[in-house]
């Protein structure tokens, strides 16, 4: 059976077992073994326990996942970002659209804490949601808001979605990747703090000044300030930090962040043996959950690489694009559409092993073609009808909010992801400056 | 039905169990660093030993996590479907997609393990550590995600699967999944 | 016919050229449709260290190799990857073609259902790259935790006093530059280059006592072999002998102008004193002969190289200075063929 058969035929049943509401890790593992019998080749399903076990049992890099994981959850048992939070309100009611500019600063700290969505997006709704729509913010701003801001969680790092592309892209270190986007994940941020202000100033009635009653004194406010920003900033200087200075790998940094987080838990006197054990169930499932898109996602790539498959889309893209330029805005259109049905744990392992050694063939740099598609990537949460900050705000959003509202919400944010593409492709030096200055060539 | 009980059961038992194991590869970790940056000892094996851990950790839990709803999905559609329809849709999920991938995972891992038991294998370096216990339980962990599959078709066949029932598109944990 | 073959080498990694220069002059020598070879880079198909499971598992039909990475299943490997401190990679030629060493990969590679040809030599490796000390002496070795790969390897660093660290070719890069390790060995000066080891290292010891040559080939599935006729397999091997003798001179001009490119680029190089190989030879004789006698194939393979070299060392000696290489003061022979039995 030819290339293009199969990977049509391979393709067809992955979209069949994604609407039927399947599991994904499942569907992908499933449509590897369908795949390998329909090409007529079932002795090829060898290579998929061959796989499963080189590259993710086996595999010092993902070690991570879990560990940064754990870490976003110790984090949120032990309610910082609440106080800082409330601080930061404090700090900016001063400023027109100061709760939103409050939002998005506190999503970037805690997006260079952690390094999931979930947990940024669920403390930001449950903390923030409520005051703006209080204090009379646009319902779409609100959430688009909130939710874009969430995002940052797995673009700046630490993410694991930055090392499970590293694993997945020969040559490329997680601190590399970490570095690489550090410079285009705080832009994002900044870009959306100035569209707050924007709004602000131009539909005062969008994101309104908070009543003088609600503010306090200047003294209290930097006092809260001051004890409630001291424990994450450890944390970043101890992850980060560490990292990024060349002293631990990225296994180590998720270790010991995970442990300076337990011990905020512990020193802020909010340490409870069931949450303990609860953190530690949950983050089981959760990293089940990811490394099995990998496993399911290995077996697939797999099979569709020695059937012919991978060779076939390949061949495809080379006939769409002939200079590097058009061809990565087409890998950037399919990922951006991939992201409005896929998790993106299944948009990088498909799309890595097709993508890679065409940028190579065509001599981009590898470094920042992966950064643009972690911020590109950035969509997938978003783009309706499959985005999990969607999914997110719509679990916190009161019944009033309606769904449409969120989905509009989030529009404009999605056109500042695509401005901050376009930008990065106009000036690679947004990504290549940070890992060339603390790495070298 | 006694044999749902037995199945969920059993993987809600190791579940529990190995959850915890993630506190002792975080810990081998963090000593190995300590011994290396402030003691200038690296450890031989925490390497070799964290890898094998980690393995070991998350491939066990896939049944657990199926066992919770726990395994992403996109229910675009099905989450619209009248709850007859959509159980006899993921019914057919599991005979088209789960079964044909949890059975070639097991009996697979289950020749490749043996393979390696019959060789002694070990790792390759100053420091030789056994490598089959982490093959055996790859095969462990694909029976236990095959009967897991067993018992969430049982429910959806007997309606009792509460995720029909829920139109959250959110699963289980919206808090901290990712 | 169509075999599959893919290796444990990545695209970006130039060992990889000894693999596809097989297959192309497989491709030469033999009708595509009696036999067509689709080769996958490293990676692609299956992760390095699973190219041998799939090739014994008959997933695939063919895989390339280095027979080190394999020491696991059976420490005969090792030999039949490298040494420390003994051939080089014309004694490596010499010995498999002509002093039985052939027959030896066979039946090692024979106990997993495959058949062997091996199909490519480079000679010397590197020798250690370190970040801030230079190693000038045996004494500098002191202390220093080093990235090693192999048994005999690690032991023989033990046993000069520094550590041995075991990772990945991908991520000795990043260690070396954040201090994780002191230095690192790795390959030859030219894949050491394509590295990019000359950016975060600045001291290099010469030689590469640790891996004093290397051996390169591809493992066949007993079944897919035994499918073919026999002037095919005849083709097969001539491919390997044709292939071998071009990687020695290859690897060999690639390495001498990468030499120049790491002094160009500032490194300070530094060769071992003849004093302090001597030194190590000794203690490498000693871990030979405790690996060897710690499993009876590895003994095996160590006696018949070794029983190559005392055979060879009359001629070799007698038509000094116009010989091929030394003749080393190896391990001892009779203590070896001892634990043979
Ligand atoms: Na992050
Ligand atoms: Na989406």
């Amino acid at each position: 059976m030819s290339g293009e058969a199969i990977a049509l035929i391979m393709s067809g049943l992955l979209l069949l077992g994604l609407f039927m509401g399947h599991p994904l890790a499942l569907v992908l593992g499933g449509t590897a073994v369908l795949g390998a019998f329909i090409a007529d080749r079932p002795q090829v399903l060898g290579i998929v326990i061959n796989r499963i076990f080189g590259d993710v049992l086996d595999n010092y890099v993902l070690i991570a996942i879990p560990l940064f994981v754990l870490m976003a959850r110790f984090l949120s048992d032990s309610g910082v970002t609440d106080r800082m939070f409330e601080a930061l309100r404090h700090l900016m009611s001063r400023v027109k659209g100061g709760l939103g500019l409050a939002v998005v600063f506190i999503s970037i700290l805690l997006a260079a804490t952690t390094g999931i969505i979930g947990a940024s997006i669920t403390v930001m709704g449950v903390m923030a949601l409520k005051p703006m729509l209080q204090y009379g913010y646009d319902k779409r701003l609100a959430t688009g808001l909130i939710g874009a801001s969430g995002c940052l969680g797995i673009l700046i790092p630490p993410s694991i979605m930055l090392i499970l592309m590293a694993s997945y892209a020969p040559g490329l270190s997680v601190g590399q990747l970490f570095a690489g986007a550090m410079v285009p994940g705080l832009l994002l941020g900044v870009m959306y703090a100035i569209y707050v202000v924007a709004v602000a100033w131009i539909k005062p009635d969008w994101a309104p000044r908070i009543a003088e009653a609600d503010q306090i004194s200047r003294g209290a406010m930097w006092k809260l300030l001051l004890v409630e920003a001291v424990p994450p900033l450890i944390l970043i200087l101890g992850i980060l930090g560490s990292l990024l200075a060349g002293i631990a790998t990225a296994t180590e940094a998720s270790a010991i962040g995970a442990l300076l987080a337990l011990l905020i838990v512990i020193f802020r006197g909010r340490f409870k043996w069931s949450t303990f054990y609860s953190a530690l169930l949950e983050t089981g499932r959760t990293s089940a959950m990811i490394l099995f898109i990998v496993v399911g996602a290995t077996a697939f790539t797999g099979v569709f690489n020695i059937t012919g498959g991978l060779r076939a889309s390949q061949d495809l893209i080379r006939g769409l694009a002939d200079d590097p330029y058009t061809l990565v805005a087409v890998m950037l259109l399919v990922v951006f559409i991939l992201g409005m049905f896929l998790d993106w744990t299944g948009i990088v392992l498909l799309s890595f092993p097709i993508f890679l050694p065409l940028v190579a063939e065509m001599g981009i740099d590898p470094l920042w073609f992966v950064v643009l598609m972690a911020v590109v990537l950035q969509t997938s949460f978003l783009s309706p009808p499959f985005g999990y900050a969607l999914f997110y705000m719509r679990a916190i959003a009161p019944p009033d909010v309606r769904t449409t509202d969120i989905i509009v919400g989030v529009l404009p944010f999605i056109a500042l992801i695509i401005l901050m593409c376009g930008a990065m492709i106009l000036f690679p030096a947004l990504v290549t400056w940070l890992p060339a200055t603390l790495y070298g060539g | 039905m006694p044999i749902i009980r037995l199945i969920d059961g059993i993987n809600e038992v190791v579940g529990r169990i190995v959850s915890l194991v993630a506190l002792i590869f975080a810990a081998i970790i963090i000593y190995d660093v300590f011994m290396r940056y402030v003691l200038g000892q690296p450890t031989r094996w925490a390497f070799d030993v964290t890898k094998q851990l980690y393995g070991f950790y998350f491939i066990m839990l896939g049944g657990y996590a199926l066992n919770h709803q726990a395994h992403v999905r996109v229910d675009l559609l099905t989450a619209t479907m009248r709850p007859a329809m959509r159980r006899w849709v993921e019914v057919a999920g599991y005979v088209i997609f789960f079964f044909p991938f949890a059975w070639i995972f097991a009996t697979r891992s289950w020749t490749f393990a043996m393979t390696s038991w019959n060789q002694g294998e070990v790792t390759y370096g100053a420091v030789a550590l056994p490598v089959y216990p982490l093959k055996m339980a790859m095969f462990v962990a694909a029976c236990l995600l095959l009967i897991q599959g067993v018992s969430e078709v049982l429910k959806l066949i007997l309606d009792r699967a509460p995720h029909i029932y829920g139109n959250d598109p959110v699963q289980q944990e919206p808090t901290h999944v990712r | 016919e169509t075999w599959t073959m893919t290796s444990t080498w990545p695209s970006s990694l130039e060992l990889i050229e000894i693999d596809r220069k097989w297959v192309e002059n497989v491709g030469k020598m033999v009708d595509p449709e009696v036999l067509t070879i689709e080769f996958y880079d490293g990676g692609s198909l299956v992760p390095a260290g699973e190219v041998f499971g799939a090739v014994e598992s008959g997933t695939i039909q063919a895989g390339a190799d280095w027979p080190g990475y394999w020491a696991g299943r059976n420490p005969a490997f090792s030999p039949l990857a490298t040494t420390a401190s003994l051939f080089n990679a014309v004694d490596y030629v010499n010995w498999i073609q002509e002093w039985g060493g052939a027959d030896l990969y066979n039946e090692i590679y024979g106990q997993f259902g495959m058949v062997y040809l091996p199909y490519g030599v480079t000679n010397n490796e590197s020798g250690f790259r370190t970040v801030s000390q230079p190693i000038r002496t045996v004494d500098d070795l002191q202390g220093l935790r080093l990235r090693l790969s192999g048994l005999e390897q690690g032991r023989l660093l033990e046993k000069l006093g520094g550590s041995q660290v075991s990772m990945a070719g991908g991520e000795i890069y990043q260690s070396l530059e954040r201090g994780v390790i002191d230095g690192a060995e790795f390959s030859t000066p030219n894949v050491d280059f394509s590295g990019g080891f000359q950016q975060v290292t600045s001291y290099w010891s010469t030689p590469g006592w640790h891996q004093s040559s290397s051996v390169f080939g591809v493992m066949i599935n007993k079944n897919s072999w035994d499918a073919l006729d026999e002037a095919t397999q005849e083709r097969l091997r001539l491919a390997a002998d044709a292939t071998m003798l071009w990687s020695l001179s290859f690897t060999e001009r690639r390495a001498n102008e990468a030499y120049r490119q790491f002094e160009e680029a500032g490194t300070e190089i530094n060769r071992l004193d003849d004093a302090a190989l001597e030194r190590i030879q000794e203690l490498a004789n000693e871990t030979i002969v405790e690996v060897a006698c710690e499993n009876r194939d590895s003994a095996r393979v160590y006696a018949s190289m070794i029983g190559y070299l005392e055979d060879y060392a009359t001629w070799r000696t007698a038509s000094a200075p116009f010989d091929l290489g030394r003749t080393p003061n190896g391990p001892d022979l009779a203590e070896i063929e001892a634990c043979a039995q």
